[in-house]
């Protein structure tokens, strides 16, 4: 395997709508700021690859209108995953594998202002046959899992409350919040249901931002960073689609993606100091923290999701707040995480280290 | 074998309907803004890029060559002769004209993009390329911020002959 | 390429109008094919890549979600690649990337398409402030830009009408192939309704329903079967921006550039005398001469000649779309895949009717948006 570090982590502030930017228009100053922070120039770039959706742009090929913004002349080497752009991370990671270049550029845009009603739009996601001509209201899915894992005595409602008042607190010190505050548990129990037991706070909220990260591969790494935040593995692994048919207290391919990471990296969940989880819904920290041996670690120092959640770009967020605090000299060992689909169906994990091995 | 018949399979379903509705808002954009408000007032404005001087129009709000922010709007007078262009020749759902009609590339005078528009005022077999075209705006009452400002291109009446759109 | 990559199982459904199957058991089809013809199980499988055009065709939004279970890929790691109409090809250099990068042993490519469930005109042509409301459809996209190469070339009317009957009777011998027309003839074409000027109806590809999976992997694990590989000789995508001023999208640079690369990893420099056949992304049949130009096969403004002289039909010398391409089925998200897949059917020497004779290097070829993403890579019936 290659060294492959992340050198630079910079994204527009999560804002519920920015309705000033086209897509290319939002990404540009994200991108030159990336650019800069890794002191490179646009053509010393050999590979990009992105992550973005249709469904939440509401037209066909959205995508493409972002190339504008990467300037895409003389052609390049390029790929586009509609997903979370941490699928997109991870192509860029096996495309510096193949040792055809140094240096790689990974871009997510979260456009999930667009929609107006993303009710409209995520039942989409579902079983085109069985589940989504039911239409359920997108927090309808988060919420039974919730109830499970309240059932199953793994949480409580004043547990759930106590993430998002540690993830509202922490993000008072992250700019790029959407959401931030000091809010006491009491004041959150108080809040009415959404969907119960979720309260409106225990939702990531969705809206807009743009994030980039620079990768690049050995000495070019050390030459770009003075601290690379070394990637040592990624892996990511899907589950069933049915959620009548798995147990949604458990986020099973988050664990076997958590196991395969650590045997490339050779170091575990408990053993990172800062852990970056892609959750939607509060109760998800407990059960990815189960599922990734997170036992050590300090959850979502960013503020995480719950205090912005550009979908799409979320996840890739994730990895870009773990290598920060990397490049930052903050932490030692890091890890990130990132999720597609419904009640975690689909998961990413990233084990990023000082150390190159 | 059995000779027995099991019994009969359940009747096939071969469609179910499932109608999604999404409404979406559109962000035009900073630098389409300018463009778009120009066409309400019956302006078609141009940017230059200050790195590589090619003239947008339509402009975005920079150069996707060069990624460098446009130059201050100007107008262009609206003429400009057909790059290349189709004839579409049958009805299809939802369209608004009546085939036969024809969308054209239009390369303004002064631009060095192409915008695409419906040619009309002619019959579709007598459109060439290299021929000129102006725009044709709607009335008064109908102008907004949109491409529809303008009903079509027709032409000048003035042949330029056969134009290279090559790069 | 470190490393030799082959491709040791394909599989494909009928392409039609599929209304007897859900999307999960036509992906099924393609996915149960290739790994059948490969030997394989699906715990050999170390990742699936999902090739999909837009999700807003068939109005299933990540499709990689509910297709989990039907691709076998419950455990696994899933990735859905979407660059327009060449995301078939982007998918399946893709999966050899990830056997090349040594991060799995076998990947599993799949691509479908169910259009017949969406809406697709819907799709193409929302209604936005910055484009006028032009109805056009895909094809009015494309005809200006063949009105171009027609005028550039000088080229006679009778290619597209040629390339049309050339396609139509290649895929009389290929069971899969969605349009069956084996009494067509070039005045059938010439006579067939205008739809976009150029663009005649027997001149366009039509919309499919249809599925495709191939099984990419190294050395170490091909030639277990006594079913050839298709070994991959050189891959290549490139992309290039839209709507610069002074791009040329009859001769696209990214095309050229992205067919350069890969023919020089395979070692060629001269394409058309080293090329056996080709698989290309030809939606519209004056594509023929356009993409045999972009991609070096002939020289800029000679490739109608050799529609010409017969030499890209079937039992000529460069022989092109024998499966019957695009313009016989086009199930959009596995379109690129098949162009990919067929080559390797070449090679392998398992085309079945519409094998070509012989066939020891084939290209397979796939393009999307308004020809600004390009995906090619030529494979052989030997080691590269």
């Amino acid at each position: 395997m290659r060294d492959i570090a992340v050198v630079s982590f910079a994204q527009s502030p999560c804002v519920a709508a920015n309705r000033r930017d086209d897509m290319a228009g939002f990404l540009l100053p994200v991108i030159r700021d990336a650019v800069q922070q890794a002191g490179i120039d646009r053509d010393q770039i050999d590979f990009f690859a992105s992550g973005s959706h249709d469904f939440f742009e509401g037209r066909t090929f959205a995508y493409i209108e972002s190339l504008d913004a990467v300037g895409a002349w003389p052609p390049i080497s390029e790929s586009h995953v509609e997903m979370d752009a941490a699928w997109a991370f991870h192509e860029a990671w096996a495309w510096l594998q193949l040792g055809q270049g140094d240096i790689a550029l990974v871009y997510g845009i979260g456009r999930g202002s667009l929609p107006r009603d993303l009710d409209q739009v995520l039942p989409a996601q579902l079983d085109p046959y069985y589940l989504a001509p039911l239409r359920p209201h997108r927090h309808a899915l988060a919420g039974l899992q919730a109830r499970a894992l309240l059932d199953a005595g793994r949480t409580s409602e004043q547990q759930l409350a106590e993430v998002v008042s540690r993830s509202l607190a922490a993000a008072v010190a992250n700019p790029a919040a959407q959401k931030s505050g000091a809010f006491s548990v009491a004041e959150l129990m108080a809040a009415p249901y959404v969907a119960s037991p979720l309260r409106e706070h225990d939702v990531a909220p969705c809206g807009d931002a743009a994030a980039v990260v620079v990768l690049a591969a050995g000495d070019t790494a050390r030459r770009l960073a003075d601290r690379p935040a070394w990637v040592r593995a990624i892996d990511h692994r899907m589950d069933t689609h049915y959620p009548g048919s798995r147990d949604l207290t458990r986020a099973e391919s988050a664990r076997i993606a958590g196991a395969r990471a650590a045997e490339l990296a050779g170091f575990a969940g408990y053993d990172v100091d800062v852990a970056e989880l892609h959750v939607q819904y509060s109760h998800q920290e407990m059960i990815l923290a189960d599922a990734l041996g997170l036992t050590g670690a300090l959850i979502n120092l960013s503020g995480g999701p719950l205090a912005g959640n550009p979908m799409t770009a979320t996840g890739l967020i994730r990895i870009g707040e773990a290598a920060a605090q990397i490049l930052d000299g903050r932490a030692g060992r890091t890890l990130a995480h990132a999720t597609n689909g419904p009640a975690l169906q689909q998961n990413l994990v990233c084990l990023m280290s000082t150390d190159p091995a | 074998m059995s000779a027995e018949p099991g019994p009969p399979l359940p009747q096939p379903i071969t469609s179910v309907k499932s109608p999604f509705r999404m409404d979406y808002t559109y962000v035009a954009g900073a630098g389409r803004s300018v463009f778009l408000r120009g066409l309400a007032e019956r302006k078609l404005l141009a940017r230059r890029c200050p790195g590589c001087s090619q003239v947008y129009l339509p402009p975005p709000e920079f150069c996707s060559r060069c990624l460098t922010e446009l130059e201050a709007p100007f107008e262009l007078d609206g003429r400009g002769t057909i790059a290349t262009f189709c004839v579409v020749s049958f009805p299809f759902p939802g369209q608004t004209i009546e085939a036969p009609y024809v969308v054209a590339h239009i390369h303004h005078h002064g631009a060095d993009t192409r915008l695409m528009h419906l040619i009309g005022d002619v019959a579709p077999d007598e459109v060439r390329i290299g021929m000129e075209v102006e725009p044709v705006w709607v009335g008064e009452d109908q102008l907004t911020t949109s491409m529809t400002s303008i009903r079509h291109y027709r032409p000048t009446g003035v042949a330029i002959g056969s134009e290279s759109t090559r790069a | 390429m470190s490393t030799q990559l082959a491709v040791i199982g394909v599989g494909q459904s009928k392409q039609a109008k599929r209304r007897e199957v859900t999307i999960g058991a036509m992906v099924r089809e393609a996915v149960a094919a290739a790994m059948a013809d490969a030997e394989l199980e699906f715990s050999d499988i170390d990742a699936v890549v999902l090739s999909k055009t837009p999700d807003l065709f068939d109005g299933v939004m990540n499709p990689e979600l509910y297709l989990a279970d039907a691709m076998g890929a419950v455990g696994l790691p899933v990735t859905r690649v979407f660059t327009g109409g060449s995301v078939g090809g982007h998918a399946a250099i893709y999966a050899a990337h990830l056997v090349e990068a040594g991060l799995a042993r076998r990947v599993l490519v799949v691509a479908y398409s169910k259009e017949s469930e969406g809406n697709f005109t819907w799709a193409l042509s929302r209604g936005l402030p910055f484009s006028a409301q032009l109805g056009a459809g895909a094809g009015g996209h494309f005809a200006p830009v063949i009105r171009e190469y027609i005028r550039r070339s000088a080229a006679p009317e009778h290619i597209g009408w040629q390339v049309a009957v050339n396609h139509r009777l290649n895929a009389t011998r290929n069971p899969y192939a969605h349009v069956q027309r084996p009494d067509i003839t070039v005045e059938e074409v010439r006579d067939s309704p205008m739809l976009w000027d150029p663009i005649r109806f027997l001149e366009s590809c039509p919309s499919s329903d249809g599925s495709c999976a191939v099984v990419v992997t190294s050395e170490e694990y091909a030639g277990r079967t006594e079913r050839p590989p298709a070994w991959i000789h050189g891959m290549a995508w490139r992309t290039e921006t839209g709507h610069f001023a002074g791009r040329d999208e009859v001769n696209p640079r990214a095309g050229q550039a992205c067919a350069a690369e890969a023919y020089r990893q395979a070692g060629i420099d001269a394409p058309l005398e080293q090329v056996d056949v080709a698989e290309l992304y030809i939606p519209y049949s004056w594509y023929e001469p356009i993409w045999l130009e972009n991609i070096g096969l002939a020289e800029p403004g000679a490739g109608w000649a050799l529609v010409d002289q017969g030499r890209t039909a079937y039992g000529g010398d460069m022989p092109v779309n024998p499966s019957g391409g695009v313009l016989s089925g086009n199930p959009t998200g596995a379109t690129g895949l098949l162009r990919f897949a067929e080559a390797a059917l070449q090679v392998r020497g398992l085309a079945g009717e519409h094998q070509v004779d012989g066939a020891r290097r084939a290209v397979g070829h796939a393009m999307g948006g308004a020809s600004q993403f390009h995906a090619l890579w030529v494979v052989g019936s030997t080691r590269r």
